[in-house]
């Protein structure tokens, strides 16, 4: 509360609470001119400084307040991450309102569900495909009154200004910033007190899990969760050691309606004034973050393994030499990662010198271009990783850390810490921070003041997570090695009890399988059955530049997993794999999955996560396939 | 409320913050260790974008004094020659490398230089036409601008023709100009006679006079005007290829009908395009002779067009560094041949009249390097540099 004690103009705060939205109200008095975010426009990066930020983000707060936006309402952002995203977010909880993000991805049937679960008011749309999902699913959504988009292109004197019978109002960006600064001339001062009178215990977002089972819940994060998480994440740099800083620069490149990117996005920089770029989409990320050299980096294990993919592809593309002296240095990565392994990350004289040879020859150049040569402090998370992906980049030099958490604790529970690193673990405990494991089931149990509040209208199913003594039931099987680090054995609900009693944990399984640069999704079947099996899709990458090379003609990715070769190929890596599995775990049969999974298609969910029920019932005749005439 | 906006945003730009000054002074930020992070268009189209290249310029230059330390007269002499020459063919590569406008043309834009450097600060008293301004701060400028002039006059043709037509247009003045510097024998002295050239004066300070008490001879005092020549000629042809000027001028030259469209004005701009390179032409023209003093009205031939053009080729066309690369390369080929492979092969004669001499060897080498080049490496010394850079920038990869 010393920020706000400073302001002479502030009105008495009573028992407020600060919010990242006054963060940054803070940063644009101490530091109006220094970089907050920065987007590629036109080509170049356009920096926008906190007073340039705070003044946008009070614009749309005053826009609310004159839409008539009360503490507790509602706000849906439907966009890729950009400025506007962060603007609209900051702009809701200065006004004390709570945010919803929606993936991009989203359909319109999911729009509609999650705008009218939330009871959205207002809705904050990037472009004409977004707004179309919108207008699509406006009689499920009653609540919804105000539609603003920021690109105009195509909607600009194309839409009608009113929809619905004149209940929903489609308005551009622009409009709502002048709406705000007419609001300001009339009443100054307006969200300075709003924001001044902030709660503990005020709805900051609600963050939708990506429900794998069953429709997506929304949890409810209060300001006092966020503030907590940024406590632990931030003030004593939890993910990051040192705590982040004004002179770190991330790229903002995952969903924004996930809790871990709004950590590393839009909560790092409210805390600790770090300069965020965004990226320009998800496909330009390799070359984005070779512009930006972000110094932390967070990246869930699909990204890791795409850019580990990506190395290998282009390693086979280089001339003779060039790939002779790589393959060499790469080989030697390995054994510094494998010393790092045993040490816990930190280096020893030897591994040391070989690290600095190598950086001469290979490791400079190459961690420069995948962007990360200033990476101070890279972390996998969101999902588990196999640990060769993790070894690969400890070894080149990207200081990689594995953190736990999930969207019902505010992502702060586990994390390695640097040169305490156990590689299979999620790390330890942050400092402050219960967690514990259920001795009857395995079940991981965390306690602390970013436990979210409940689920958004589902009081039964916050009953069933959340017991009465503050502890969160996070779904997860775990077990603690060497009694301080934490390891994730699997979801509770996708653990395989095999026809011979033997309890699996497939993800482990499906993560050797995916560290394969021609694997992209695997998924271990075998509940109740006799051996395991696997459904697996390639990589049409990897795969497709492999048969170029092989002289493989080729039309689609049906086509070329039906080819022999490509059939052996994937059975090398399900054959190496089992080498190091127990024969219980072996896969015995594997089928390749014939299309790309899709969201669309509900066969992933928006963050790209399988949905098992939902995958084995649509290729249900492969799966049969392999248990047919079953020969042990 | 209505969903209209005020008409400057109707392009459908995304909302744009509007600029304060602070977003201005950070956009002139670097950030340190990020060379592929632009923050504005003025970061991408600077002079000396990264550290490395600022260094690599700064150790030419030094090392490019030094040389008057190193090198004996009369190399000194010959690599003076090259620094003029580099300032013609800097020219050509404006009109050809990077209007992308075929110019034979360039010898007859260096006479007019020539004469009209000569005229302005020539002996009053002496037969042919002289007004004894000896200042180079007057005649240099009024070389390049005459020059100039003569070349705005012929762009009109330029506007009108293409390709091969063009060329045959500007091989026509090249033997226009012959006969006229031939025939007009109270400017020139008339054919095999000549006429003495400008003298370089500047301030009252005779470069090509070393006096007693100098401690510089007189090829080293040339040699160092040339070379700082050369550096604000060279200095300038870079900003111009990067200024609104240049990047019109590149829009004509890949594809003319496209630069138009997006509102290049082609007839201003090919005017432009062959104003600058007579400028250059002419500058060049004027300080050409200063080095021997004396000049005859033959030299202005389509050989030293071709000369001019094989640099602009053999060092890479549309580059400052590749074209002064191959000025260079060019105008030391004959002293390289005489002082490095005649006493080498001794069966090179270095008489003219025995066979084979170091002379034909030259021809044979000359003619020889424009057709190595043209097939193996199109885009000149500055292609071969370009190759080397990107084998290294892509490490470990090969893209």
């Amino acid at each position: 509360m010393t920020v706000l004690d400073k302001r002479p103009d502030a009105p008495t705060p009573t028992a407020a609470s600060a919010s990242p939205a006054t963060r940054i109200r803070e940063h644009a008095r101490t530091r109006p001119d220094a970089v907050a975010l920065r987007d590629k426009h036109l080509g170049v990066w356009r920096p926008w400084t906190w007073a340039h930020y705070w003044d946008q983000v009070q614009l749309v707060g005053h826009a609310l307040l004159a839409r008539g936006v009360r503490p507790g309402d509602r706000v849906a952002i439907h966009s890729e991450n950009r400025p506007e995203w962060l603007v609209a977010d900051m702009g809701a909880l200065a006004v004390r309102a709570a945010s919803v993000g929606l993936y991009p991805t989203n359909p319109a049937a999911e729009v509609g569900y999650l705008l009218a679960d939330s009871g959205a008011t207002i809705l904050v749309a990037e472009d004409q495909e977004q707004v179309d999902k919108a207008l699509e699913v406006l009689d499920e959504c009653p609540d919804l009154r105000t539609i603003v988009y920021v690109e105009p292109r195509g909607l600009r004197g194309r839409y009608d200004a009113t929809y619905a019978g004149g209940r929903v109002e489609l308005v551009s960006w622009e409009a709502l910033l002048a709406e705000g600064a007419r609001h300001r001339e009339d009443h100054p001062g307006a969200v300075d007190a709003v924001a001044d009178a902030t709660q503990p215990d005020d709805l900051a977002t609600l963050i939708y899990t990506s429900g794998t089972t069953g429709p997506p819940k929304g949890a409810m994060l209060t300001v006092a969760n966020v503030e907590f998480a940024i406590k632990i994440l931030c003030d004593e740099g939890a993910f990051t050691s040192p705590p982040p800083g004004p002179s770190d620069l991330l790229l903002s490149y995952l969903p924004l309606s996930h809790v871990a990117e709004r950590i590393f996005t839009t909560w790092f920089n409210a805390a600790a004034a770090t300069q965020v770029s965004f990226a320009e989409s998800i496909d330009t990320v390799p070359q984005n973050l070779r512009e930006v050299q972000p110094t932390i980096l967070f990246g869930v294990p699909r990204i890791w393994e795409k850019l580990l993919a990506g190395v290998e592809t282009r390693l086979s593309g280089a001339s003779w030499f060039k790939r002779s002296v790589t393959r060499f240095w790469l080989a030697r990565a390995r054994g510094i990662a494998e010393t790092l392994a045993a040490t816990g990350g930190r280096h020893t004289a030897a591994t040391r010198l070989t690290y600095t040879l190598g950086w001469f020859f290979c490791y400079r150049a190459l961690t420069e271009r995948l962007g990360m040569r200033r990476v101070r402090h890279a972390t996998s998370g969101a999902a588990p990783i196999a640990p060769e992906v993790l070894k690969f980049f400890m070894g080149i030099g990207v200081p990689m850390h594995e953190a736990y958490g999930m969207t019902e604790n505010t992502a702060v529970a586990t994390a390695a810490k640097p040169g305490r690193i156990k590689l299979g673990t999620v790390g330890e405990a942050h400092e402050g921070i219960e967690v514990k494991v259920d001795e009857r089931t395995g079940e991981i149990l965390t306690r602390h003041p970013s436990v979210f509040a409940g689920y958004w209208g589902r009081p039964e199913a916050t009953a069933e997570v959340l017991e009465p003594d503050g502890w969160l039931h996070t779904g997860d099987v775990g077990e603690w090695v060497d009694g301080t680090h934490l390891r994730i054995t699997d979801r509770m609900k996708d653990i395989i009890i095999t026809a011979g009693g033997k309890n699996i944990s497939p993800s482990q399984i499906e993560n050797e399988l995916k560290a394969s640069p021609y694997v992209k999704e695997a998924l271990v079947v075998g509940d109740g059955r006799k051996y395991l099996t696997a459904l697996i899709g390639i990589e049409l990458d990897t795969v497709g530049d492999w048969a170029q090379r092989q002289r493989l003609g080729y039309s689609t990715l049906r086509d070329l997993t039906e080819k022999q070769e490509v059939q052996d190929l994937v059975r090398s890596v399900v054959d190496d794999v089992n080498t190091r599995l127990a024969s219980v775990e072996q896969v015995k049969q594997f089928r390749l999955l014939p299309k790309e999974l899709d969201h669309e298609d509900g066969e992933l969910t928006a963050t790209q996560k399988l949905k098992r029920a939902a995958v084995v019932a649509t290729f249900s005749d492969l799966v049969d396939q392999m248990y047919d005439g079953s020969k042990s | 409320m209505s969903t209209t906006l005020p008409p400057k945003t109707e392009d459908g730009s995304s909302p744009v913050a509007p600029a304060t000054p602070t977003d201005r002074r950070a956009k002139r930020t670097r950030l340190w260790g990020r060379p592929a992070f632009f923050q504005s268009y003025e970061q991408q189209l600077a002079l000396f974008d990264t550290w490395s290249k600022r260094v690599g310029v700064a150790v030419v230059v030094v090392v490019g004094f030094a040389l008057t330390q190193v090198f004996s007269d009369d190399i000194l002499r010959s690599l003076a020659l090259a620094f003029v020459l580099a300032i013609a063919a800097l020219g050509l590569n404006m009109v050809t490398g990077l209007a992308g406008q075929v110019s034979l043309g360039h010898a007859f834009f260096i006479g007019i230089g020539a004469y009209t450097a000569a005229a302005i600060s020539g002996d009053p008293e002496a037969r042919t036409i002289g007004y004894g301004i000896e200042e180079m701060w007057i005649w240099l400028p009024a070389a390049g601008l005459v020059a100039a002039v003569f070349g705005v006059i012929v762009a009109p043709i330029a506007t009108r023709l293409r390709g091969l037509y063009l060329a045959i247009v500007t091989l026509g003045l090249v033997f226009l100009g012959e006969h006229v510097f031939r025939e007009w024998s109270s400017l020139t002295g008339g054919a095999g006679v000549g006429r003495s050239a400008a003298e370089p004066v500047l301030f009252g300070f005779d470069f090509s006079d070393a006096g007693s008490d100098s401690m510089f001879t007189r090829d080293q005092q040339m040699y160092v005007l040339m070379l700082v020549l050369l550096l604000v000629f060279a200095l300038a042809a870079r900003n111009i290829g990067r200024s609104k000027v240049g990047r019109s001028f590149a829009a004509v030259r890949d594809r003319d009908m496209a630069a138009e469209m997006m509102g290049i004005d082609l007839p201003r701009t090919k005017t432009l395009a062959f104003a600058l390179s007579s400028f250059y032409a002419g500058c060049a023209g004027g300080l050409l002779y200063t080095i021997t003093g004396y000049f005859d009205p033959g030299s202005f031939n389509l050989l030293l067009s071709v000369q001019i053009i094989a640099m602009v080729l053999i060092g890479g066309a549309g580059t400052v560094s590749g074209t002064i690369a191959g000025a260079l390369f060019v105008a030391m080929l004959p002293t390289i041949v005489r002082n490095l492979v005649a006493p080498n092969l001794t069966f090179i004669s270095t008489l003219p009249s025995e066979t084979p001499n170091v002379f034909q060897v030259e021809q044979i080498l000359y003619g020889l390097l424009i057709v190595v080049f043209l097939l193996f490496e199109p885009r000149g010394l500055f292609g071969i540099w370009v190759r080397f850079r990107t084998y290294w920038k892509s490490w470990p990869f090969s893209y």
